[in-house]
């Protein structure tokens, strides 16, 4: 195939849509620094400039040659979440690894790494063998590792979404009804069991997602300041770097974590509606990539691929808007952190990759 | 077979990735909604919790109107006062911070456990008033020591001050902290709990306008609660400055003569006045009070000053010059936090010396309501100039006695002889034959009976009695005895010394003289309505009155003011407190002086001056002074003539 064939092939609409949710974000940055392009939205933006660079590579990489090394991304991934155990940083917790300075959280990473190899498991196997509860066995035990570690970090909010991930793409593998149906119900009755596991923070976390008005300056004062400064919005916003929340520090975490919420707050609920329609729509051409491709590992990639930005945002916006607890989930391509963006990119590379190199296309 | 069983599973994938779709944009929905919940239904809610985030809203107390006498002298004005406030935000640890603040500034339990309250209930930025009004000396210990306390600073603010110390108490009345009641029924002044309001006197009268309107400042704080920078909303707006009609130059030598009677003051420093004072539980309450004048009596007895009233009106104007009532009261003590000790002597004060006697206390006229008696049967026809009765020193009628105050009665009197003697028998007859309605509507149109309006809160209205009122307070009927005994004030009749004032004036210049406190605008005098009483009426009663000061036989003759000032015209009144027993009255009535102070009589006395063209209008009360003319008449000549020697 020619550069120029596999230039023409790459999906660009995704890199627009991602172009968008980057602006808005590098803005949305320079307005938490109090207008300022130090020290998050400048470094933001070169960040997403790399980050579709890395796409358009990634493009140019065999999708087979992803498909061999599924197993291997795995194994890897494994590997360093076993690393950040020992070696990892973070506030009490080890959530992240420095290499030569730069932090870097692996368990985002992983998220990909279990949907590759998922993926590969699924499109390997023939069909009959699909009705057999026992042959999804291995398939749990891909998420379940992984998934284990990160909860132990402890890092519940990406735990969940490589959780749920996971899930989507053994879901669209095929899984009968009756499995889905009876997994959901386990899930229901290990709750109790999860809740024994979770650190005191954690619980209070939950607790103050139930009541949030019950500790306001407490563990609620996050979740509280949040919905204040959604809320004095309005339709159009409180205008750009005039978000008084936000400007005097009420909001936490506005630059990574809680940055929906200043954008709520400095352009209002029509700001918050094209930002989830633009998310919407990338998923959904993802997915529509998915149905496309030829081969049931790229089919089943693109769909977690598509899915993981879907839960990413989800979760994020669900959380800051007081429907979730705060699991501490960032906002990909908006919020400030460069390996959930990496992450995002290196996902839209695979996924261009799918597309390029399918057979049916040529 | 395989490929069938792939497009199967390929169509599998493809629903499922179909209802992911759906799921996701159903999803996407949700958060939509909740977007909308948040953002546009409930947008006004958030709103204002933002402002309440972003603001912290202080009221800026507004400036007390002050009170001026009518040469504009402070009667109430506003004084610098410091206050030592901690910021929770900067403090460590709360407590033993107060508990060292302590340590150095007078610190009650009550004082600290308000403040661990209020640092408990606001947000920690706010600063919490610890004390008010600290004296020079703990600013001084403060200033040093301050900078080991963080959190801890100070702010002025001003305090309500009486310069001229209890001498028009009960004129300005006083500001004192709100209450809890007083919230209730104005929810505004929650907003300001540390502005006082008036209570009683002037200060309570027109508290609206003196008060003035709270401003309004925003402070920004960030989330650390740092003031970001103060955004003056409202100005505050000061309430308005009132000119009184007293004047407290002649309200100081009003007070002082009415205090001292004729009694001589003592030195309080000799042993001897030590040891007397001692046994004296009278007295020690008095003293307790901050008063030093202590008055030794005809039986060389230590006594606390006389208590009474006095009023002084300009007769034209009506306004009131001089308006006392003693004992007094510091107003002072009030307006910080008023000390239990403080408020228990002022309350078991055996003189009551918060009651305002002069609008609020009520005596029985005595003699000076024969004045009213009089007019009342000049204008009912019941007697002339001339009309002459005997009085033989008493009057039957039906199987009782009624005495005249001389053992020997008076002979041959008219009303004008009457008046001069203060004849209580020709009284009695005149009034049976006018009969007690038209006496009380006489005494009515005088301004007797009624509130007087001068805007002084709890005025009473004294009571004139009649056929009605018996019936309604007492449900029985009116008997021919009880006009005898009304006729001469005592009985159930009862009149304020304003109220008296008023008459006294009324009398004078025959028009409806009302009184009033605040000093009119510009120099016009107000045009009272004409009384409607004939004027040859009125000349009678007034010559009768000029009798009791210049006549040979005037119960007042020996207190006459100089005429130089040209005299005045005037009537004395002796009221018994205490019945006299027949037993008492066949061995000679007991000297008034050797009963105890609380069964004395009270001395009355009324007079307008100058008698040719009256100015003013002035009526004393002596509370168990003895005699209306040796006690009380040359209290109202000394304040008289030192008021018109000092207008020249």
């Amino acid at each position: 195939m020619t550069v120029f064939k596999i230039l023409l092939r790459i999906p660009w609409h995704l890199l627009f849509l991602a172009g968008i949710l980057v602006l808005v974000g590098s803005l949305a940055l320079y307005s938490a620094s109090q207008g300022s392009w130090q020290p998050w939205a400048g470094r933001h933006a070169v960040r997403a400039i790399v980050g579709m660079a890395l796409v358009v590579c990634i493009a140019f990489i065999h999708f087979d040659f992803i498909k061999r090394m599924s197993y291997v991304f795995l194994a890897a991934a494994i590997l360093v979440l076993l690393a950040v155990m020992v070696i990892g940083t973070g506030q009490g917790v080890s959530r992240w690894i420095s290499i030569g300075g730069v932090n870097f959280q692996p368990s985002e990473p992983a998220k990909l790494a279990v949907i590759l190899a998922l993926a590969r498991y699924f499109s390997s196997q023939p069909h009959e063998r699909m009705r057999s509860f026992m042959w999804y066995l291995p398939a749990f035990a891909i998420i379940a590792v992984p998934f284990a570690m990160i909860v132990k970090q402890p890092d519940l909010g990406t735990a969940l979404m490589l959780l749920f991930g996971g899930l989507v793409v053994v879901f669209s593998a095929g899984l009968p009804w009756r499995y889905v149906f009876g997994s959901l119900a386990a899930v229901l009755a290990a709750v109790p069991l999860l809740w024994l596991q979770l650190k005191a923070y954690q619980k209070a976390r939950v607790m103050t997602f139930l009541n949030p008005e019950s500790d306001v300056l407490g563990a609620g004062y996050q979740i509280t300041q949040s919905k204040i400064a959604l809320g004095s919005g309005g339709f159009f916003g409180k205008g750009f770097l005039m978000g008084s929340q936000s400007q005097l520090n009420y909001l936490p975490e506005k630059q990574t974590d809680f940055v929906f919420t200043m954008i709520g707050e400095e352009f209002g609920f029509a700001g918050n509606i094209f930002i989830l329609l633009i998310y919407l729509l990338l998923t959904i051409s993802i997915l529509r990539i998915s149905f496309r491709v030829n081969s049931r590992f790229a089919q089943l990639t693109c769909i977690g691929i598509g899915m993981m930005v879907f839960f990413y945002m989800f979760v994020n916006v669900a959380m800051v808007t007081g429907l979730l607890p705060v699991v501490g989930a960032p906002l990909p391509l908006i919020s400030y952190g460069g390996t959930s963006m990496l992450t995002v990119f290196i996902g839209f590379g695979i996924v261009a990759s799918a597309i390029v190199h399918d057979r049916r296309q040529s | 077979m395989f490929r069938a069983k792939t497009k199967d599973l390929r169509r599998t994938m493809s629903r499922r990735g179909l209802l992911l779709a759906g799921g996701s944009a159903l999803l996407t929905g949700l958060l939509g909604t909740r977007l909308f919940q948040l953002q546009v239904a409930q947008n006004n809610r958030y709103q204002r919790l933002s402002d309440r985030n972003q603001f912290d809203v202080r009221i800026v107390a507004p400036t007390r109107g002050r009170l001026f006498d009518r040469k504009m002298r402070l009667l109430a004005g506003n004084a610098e006062s410091f206050e030592l406030y901690i910021t929770p935000l900067y403090v460590d640890d709360l407590k033993q911070t107060l508990a060292a603040l302590g340590q150095i500034v007078e610190l009650t339990k009550r004082d600290i456990e308000a403040v661990l309250v209020a640092a408990r209930k606001g947000p920690s930025f706010r600063d919490i008033i610890v004390r008010d009004d600290l004296s020079q000396r703990e600013l001084a210990r403060l200033a040093v020591r301050s900078p080991l306390f963080g959190g801890v600073s100070f702010g002025k603010s001003l305090r309500r001050i009486y310069p001229q110390g209890s001498l028009a108490c009960h004129i300005t009345g006083y500001v004192s902290p709100v209450t809890a009641r007083e919230i209730e029924r104005n929810q505004s002044l929650e907003k300001t709990p540390y502005l006082g309001t008036g209570k009683v006197g002037v200060e309570f009268a027109h508290e609206d306008s003196l008060r003035g309107l709270p401003g309004r400042e925003r402070i920004e704080v960030n989330a650390k609660g740092q003031p970001i920078r103060v955004l003056r909303d409202i100005d505050a707006m000061s309430g308005k400055d009132l000119q009184l009609s007293i004047d407290i130059g002649v309200q100081l030598q009003a007070a002082e003569i009415l205090r001292r009677g004729q009694l001589e003051p003592v030195e309080l420093g000799s042993m001897s006045v030590q040891r007397a004072l001692a046994k004296n539980n009278d007295l020690q309450a008095h003293i307790a009070l901050g008063d030093d004048l202590v008055l030794r009596d005809a039986k060389d007895r230590l006594v606390p000053p006389e208590s009474g009233a006095v009023v002084v009106m300009d007769i034209d104007s009506g306004e009131v010059i001089s308006l006392v009532s003693a004992p007094m009261f510091d107003p002072n003590l009030f307006t910080g936090t008023l000390l239990t000790r403080d408020w228990r002597r002022l309350n078991s004060h055996p003189r009551t010396p918060l009651l305002n006697r002069a609008t609020s206390g009520q005596y029985a006229p005595g003699s000076t309501f024969k004045m009213v008696v009089g007019l009342a049967a000049i204008e009912a026809g019941v007697i002339s100039k001339n009309t002459q009765f005997n009085c033989s020193g008493d009057m039957e009628l039906g199987n009782a006695t009624f005495h005249c105050w001389r053992k020997g009665g008076h002979g041959m009197m008219n009303i004008i002889s009457a008046l001069e003697q203060s004849c209580d028998v020709f009284i009695y007859e005149v009034a049976l034959k006018t009969g007690i309605r038209k006496i009380k509507d006489m005494a009515h149109r005088l301004g007797l009976g009624d509130v007087t309006g001068i805007g002084l809160p709890g005025e009473k209205q004294g009571i004139i009695p009649s056929h009605e009122w018996k019936l309604a307070n007492q449900g029985r009927v009116w008997t021919p005895g009880e006009t005898v005994v009304s006729s001469i004030g005592q009985g159930y009749v009862l009149a304020t010394p304003l109220q008296l004032a008023v008459m006294t004036a009324r009398l004078a210049n025959g028009k409806q003289v009302t009184p009033r406190l605040v000093k009119s605008v510009g120099d016009a005098a107000p045009d009272f309505a004409p009384l409607d009483i004939d004027p040859y009426a009125l000349a009678i009663i007034r010559e009768g009155m000029f009798k009791v000061m210049n006549g040979g036989l005037g119960t007042a003759r020996n207190y006459d003011l100089d005429k130089s000032l040209g005299g005045m015209a005037g009537k004395t009144g002796t009221v018994q407190v205490k019945r006299i027993t027949k037993a008492q009255r066949e061995e000679g009535i007991v000297n008034n002086i050797d009963r105890p102070w609380a069964e004395r009589d009270h001395a009355l006395f009324v007079a307008y001056a100058p008698v040719k063209r009256p100015r003013y209008a002035i009526s004393v009360v002596v509370e168990h002074g003895g005699s209306g003319s040796s006690t009380a008449a040359p209290v109202a000549r000394d304040i008289l003539t030192k008021l018109m020697q000092k207008q020249g």
